[in-house]
């Protein structure tokens, strides 16, 4: 909660932030996939290009985590012959794709959004709903 | 606050919005406990009487075997009982409030060309997306629901229907095996029937030979889903029947997505690594122009200051009227906003006063585009990186405040605050009778918003606009009848639906949708915002309930994007703020209308627990039309009296019990 306080206060007196959600798009199935239309509440925040740059390779992420590939197959298999057990033992495709997001975002952020006073979430931490920027 | 859980386990997240603990109730344990004693049970005297003699006279292979199909059938039911469904956490109550008034029933996107309908469900508080389902046994979301499956009690969903098709798979091939080296046994032992294992393993016999059709049916029911790739719920439903199904990606592709993809996340009680990103500090927001507000709340489903505002004003005197007897949780500030003791003052003043309103807050379903701010988690999210949300509420707190605030709970105005000077004006705006009277930059909007309140007496009692939403319809409804006296009052809701349909707006026309092209348009947003403020006096007749409007984007949603001008036209006239009253048609008749509908419905028990325990195969049903229909209804209720619009009466049609259809294809008798 020390953290807590402190970035309330530092925001406290900074400026009132505003969330921009980058909202889920379903047109190809209920694959992750997040929508690469630009906000215009980030107009002036950032350059379109890189937005969208950000959002495509969060999509082409995902679309690797959920991809049926042979990874996918084998650790399927494994799981079966071991009864489940190497579930205890070894990370998912998908959850090890997944770190890989939350470290790419986590890079963005230091490198492009903060210094422009954005903050990327990872959508997995709302259930993969939206993805949203704190302005 | 409640927000963290880190902890949080399958069926449960915890959080601020999570639901009261449910009752431990031991029926929903007897089908699963049957079913694992059956299963052991009887497979372990198999092993015990009938297996010694099949390896002994056969092989030692056959047991070896069996123990193998055995286990593999065990650890699915084991997978398929424990592992969580792909639950979604609750989104955060006091993130959603704002939109809560707001937001239409549904939502629709286009997927592969088929306009699927989302829902909002209003226990999880987000609109539900496409496959996902809410289970009134789990009382959670889950995300590509099949059924809820009492022989396992759990939840059917993405992340464990793998192991369930595995286990009934295993389960008939165990079955069969059991039943046939078995049979094998006792043919061999014609003579020995009185001995125990040849009695035993007839015993075993029959218990399978009894189990065996019922599972050898839902086996063979489920590999023709998988094959269709539909889940039990859609199959049950017909949400397809006689149509396109989007979800299938080919006989083949289906069958390798179930057995081969890869696990998927769950998505509570994860692990929240904590970010420590350093943001530019003062990112100081420069005050908002007119189109970037606009934009806000239509584009992307951007939370922003500008919903609260507009749902504030609008709804704000609808909301005195809600007679519901549910309360939305009051916000707790103190715990949200430890830092900013300004807040907190503002907050605990504003609880103190905190009204009753709040069936609103349950019932109606938000427009919120983030769609599903599942949450609990979000909220220590938000503290760690000192999210928006709480910074924007206090501010939008003490802006409010000065109007009456009451129970609206600062959060929901909370976490679009967009600037400092936008949120005070936002503030002025909305509250009915201003306690402390309007304070901040904008005066003259505070100034005017006030006034505005005032003349709408009734719906003053109600606090903010934000809160609007609670009961949708319900208390809309109620708030309607008396705005049918007020134009003003309108004029309120009627922004806070305009603000939900040009959200709605923006989603849908993403999505090809046609029947909100033709609503508001960005451009209008605008002028929305300040028209209202600056000339309140002006009576609207073009007048629609907020509600209302969101009832007929309901409405127009079930009938598939219909654009309708009727709809329009009073939104645009709201638009023009005030000034020019728009065929005020749907105004009051609406107004009478959805008082009408909403009475009858606030009396009507919800419906639907659909999904109670099924057993396998039968159908589990998500509530097709929980709760919420309240604004639903209206909706309906606004179909039908749509041609009436043209009549600036508040005439209702005769007395009575109506037959509405609403827009699921239900229908609801209202007494009119």
């Amino acid at each position: 909660m020390a953290e807590t306080h402190s970035l309330q206060d530092m925001r406290q007196q900074a400026a009132i932030t505003a969330k921009v959600f980058i909202q889920r798009d379903y047109s190809s199935g209920t694959m992750c996939q997040f929508q690469t239309k630009f906000p215009s509440e980030l107009e002036n925040r950032i350059d379109k290009q890189q937005f969208e740059e950000t959002v495509r390779a969060l999509n082409n992420m995902y679309a690797e985590a959920e991809k049926l590939g042979s990874q996918s197959y084998i650790e399927g298999c494994l799981a079966c012959l071991t009864a489940y057990t190497v579930f205890l033992c070894m990370e998912t495709h998908y959850e090890k794709v997944l770190k890989k997001i939350a470290k790419y975002i986590q890079e963005q952020n230091d490198k492009i959004y903060a210094p422009r006073g954005l903050l990327l979430t990872d959508p997995i931490e709302r259930g993969l709903g939206t993805l949203y920027s704190d302005c | 606050m409640p927000g963290f859980s880190s902890g949080g386990v399958g069926g449960g997240v915890g959080g601020v919005a999570s639901a009261p603990p449910r009752p431990f109730r031991p029926s929903r344990y007897v089908p699963v406990s049957a079913a694992t004693t059956f299963l052991v049970g009887a497979t372990t005297l198999f092993f015990c009487f009938t297996c010694p003699w099949l390896s002994e006279h056969f092989s030692s292979v056959i047991p070896i075997y069996n123990a193998v199909i055995f286990l593999f059938t065990l650890a699915n039911f084991c997978m398929a009982t424990f592992m969580d469904p792909g639950i979604f956490p609750r989104a955060e109550e006091d993130e959603d409030k704002e939109d809560d008034f707001r937001a239409p029933l549904y939502k629709t996107v286009e997927i592969k060309g088929i306009q699927v309908r989302m829902k909002w469900c209003s226990t999880c508080r987000f609109y539900r997306p496409p496959r996902c389902s809410h289970c009134s046994v789990c009382d959670n979301c889950v995300e590509d629901f099949d059924h809820h499956c009492p022989w396992v009690n759990n939840c059917i969903g993405r992340r464990n229907y793998r192991y369930f098709f595995l286990f009934l798979l295993s389960l008939t091939t165990h079955i069969m095996n059991v039943f046939g080296f078995g049979l094998v046994y006792v043919l061999h032992h014609q003579q020995e029937l009185d001995t125990p294992g040849a009695a035993v393993t007839m015993g075993v016999m029959c218990v399978a030979g009894l189990f065996f059709v019922p599972v050898a049916g839902l086996t063979g029911f489920h590999i023709v889903l998988v094959a269709r790739g539909r889940t039990t719920n859609e199959q049950v439903t017909g949400k397809f029947r006689g149509g396109v199904n989007p979800f299938t990606n080919g006989c083949l592709r289906n069958i390798t997505h179930v057995l081969c993809s890869s696990q998927a996340p769950r998505y509570i009680g994860r692990w929240r690594g904590r970010q420590m990103v350093e943001v530019q500090p003062p990112f100081l927001r420069p005050a908002l122009t007119e189109a970037q507000l606009e934009a806000k709340v239509l584009d992307n489903g951007i939370q922003n200051d500008r919903h609260s505002t507009r749902s504030k004003s609008s709804l704000d005197q609808m909301e005195s009227q809600s007679a519901d007897a549910e309360a939305p949780p009051p916000p707790k500030p103190e715990l949200r906003y430890p830092g900013l003791p300004r807040a907190d003052t503002e907050e605990s003043s504003l609880l103190t006063e905190a009204p009753p309103t709040p069936s609103m807050y349950k019932y109606r379903p938000t427009f919120n585009s983030p769609g599903r701010n599942h949450t609990a988690l979000t909220h220590p999210n938000k503290m760690i990186r000192g999210e928006s949300l709480d910074s924007p509420s206090p501010s939008i707190l003490q802006s409010s405040r000065q109007p009456s605030y009451r129970s609206e709970p600062s959060s929901l105005d909370g976490t679009t605050v967009v600037g400092g000077g936008v949120g005070v004006r936002r503030g002025g705006g909305e509250r009915g009778e201003g306690p402390g009277g309007p304070g901040g930059t904008a005066g003259g909007v505070l100034g005017g918003m006030s006034g505005y309140s005032l003349t709408g007496r009734s719906y003053t009692s109600y606090p903010s606009s934000l809160v609007l939403s609670t009961g949708g319809s319900h208390s809309s409804s109620l708030r309607s009848a008396h705005t049918a006296h007020n134009p003003l009052a309108t004029l309120h809701s009627e922004g806070t639906t305009d603000t939900s349909y040009k959200s709605l707006a923006n989603q849908t026309p993403r999505n090809g949708s046609l029947s909100y092209d033709s609503l508001l348009t960005p451009s209008e947003s605008p002028e929305f915002e300040s028209t209202e403020v600056v000339s309140p006096s002006t009576p609207l007749q073009g007048y629609t309930s907020p509600f209302l409007s969101a009832q007929i984007a309901q409405q127009r949603e079930g009938q598939l994007l219909q654009g309708s001008a009727t709809f329009s036209s009073p939104h645009k006239a709201y638009l023009r703020a005030v000034s020019p009253p728009l065929p005020s048609s749907a105004g009051p008749l609406e107004t009478h209308h959805l008082l009408q509908h909403n009475q009858d419905f606030s009396s009507r028990p919800p419906r639907n627990p659909s999904s109670s325990s099924s057993s396998p195969g039968a159908r589990l049903l998500e509530p097709p039309v929980s709760p919420p229909p309240r604004g639903l209804s209206l909706g309906k209720s606004l179909s039908t009296s749509r041609p009436v619009l043209a009549n600036h009466t508040t005439s209702k049609p005769g007395g009575g019990v109506k037959k509405v259809t609403g827009v699921g294809g239900t229908t609801y008798e209202i007494s009119v």
